[in-house]
């Protein structure tokens, strides 16, 4: 983590250079965008880390192993699809969940399948959000392209993780 | 998809969805760590705390440069960029367009909809469309940055992004080819 930290770093101080000689109103800009963004997402981030560290207490030893441990192969990926598609709310919510699962056993490659199907299925949103806003017939239009592809994400990943070493991502 | 729409409606003032995401958090918040003080007392509390001052500590220090570094993402590709980009290329290259453009559209359901009404009033086509709605669904910068990265990690999150790359163009595709939708 000490080298993604300084790997970010670097990074955000390369793109603060190119916008000081290319367009430096975007780059006062981008500073208050990112304290505004702080000042909302600090107070839910303070309520999540607790939340992550309550479930990954809660969550068995070994209970997402059966579930959606690599072992479960296709599926461990179908059971991850539906579990995704029916997480509400934002990443503060989400991605703790996927990080107590991950504790407790699942596969990486699975958890990729889940991230996908929460954020493409998203059931909550497209209630909430995308029917109101879009119309039902742009929603059916995004489901019938859709439904496969965390399926898809979570196999691709699969053959990703096979040509990397092994344990070179887990927990 | 090329039906003019009335004018997209505004999206809604930022604060009260922020509320409600704090208030959704703090009672999930609430209800997990009143069961783990049931079902593992004392001793789980202190080890539940234990683990999310862990990830505080490892999260701090990167959230600050990916706050701004999805600050500066946000400001340099400027909205109207986005939809002058999207009106303007068609075939692949507007699928590829709008697969960057939905990664690079930062914030929730509220902003990136109004988005593509407007995008559909303009004349984008539904491959085009969809394959942006995928993109940021899937692939937004700002969550990648700001969760996804503190709390699962760098290595995680790089093998999701490559695995979902390519979806939001082959999304677009089909949607393009599918038959019987009419425009």
């Amino acid at each position: 983590m000490m080298l993604t930290g300084i790997a970010i770093w670097l990074i955000t101080i390369a793109a603060a250079l190119v916008l000081w000689r290319r367009d430096r109103p975007a780059l006062a800009k981008g500073g208050r965008f990112a304290v505004g963004t702080l000042k909302n997402v600090l107070p839910i981030m303070l309520l999540a880390l607790p939340m992550a560290g309550f479930l990954t207490v809660l969550v068995p030893d070994r209970f997402a192993a059966i579930l959606f441990g690599a072992e479960t192969g296709l599926r461990g990926h179908l059971l991850a699809t539906v579990v995704g598609a029916l997480i509400p709310g934002g990443p503060f919510v989400s991605f703790p969940i996927v990080l107590a699962l991950w504790n407790s056993g699942a596969g990486a490659a699975q958890m990729v399948t889940l991230i996908s199907a929460w954020s493409v299925l998203a059931v909550n949103r497209v209630i909430v959000w995308e029917a109101p806003l879009m119309g039902w017939r742009f929603v059916l239009l995004r489901l019938v392209t859709g439904f496969w592809l965390p399926l898809a994400s979570g196999l691709l990943a699969e053959a990703m993780l096979a040509l990397l070493p092994p344990g070179s991502i887990g927990r | 998809m090329t039906v003019p729409h009335p004018a997209p409606p505004q999206p809604r003032p930022r604060n009260g969805a922020n509320r409600t995401s704090l208030l959704i958090v703090a009672a999930l918040s609430a209800a997990s760590g009143i069961a783990c003080w049931i079902v593992k007392g004392e001793a789980g509390m202190v080890q539940a705390l234990a683990i999310a001052w862990d990830l505080f500590v490892t999260i701090i220090p990167v959230l600050g440069a990916a706050l701004l570094l999805a600050g500066f993402v946000q400001a340099g590709i400027a909205k109207e960029t986005i939809g002058r980009w999207l009106g303007a290329e068609s075939g692949m290259r507007g699928l590829v367009v709008a697969t960057i453009a939905g990664a690079a559209t930062p914030g929730g359901p509220m902003a990136a909809f109004p988005l593509v009404l407007a995008l559909s009033a303009g004349g984008a086509d539904r491959g085009a469309m969809i394959a942006y709605v995928t993109a940021w669904s899937l692939n937004g910068f700002q969550r990648i940055l700001v969760w996804e990265i503190p709390i699962l990690g760098p290595e995680f999150a790089a093998l999701r992004f490559l695995a979902s790359l390519p979806l939001p163009i082959l999304a677009g595709l089909m949607a393009r080819r599918l038959p019987g939708w009419g425009r």
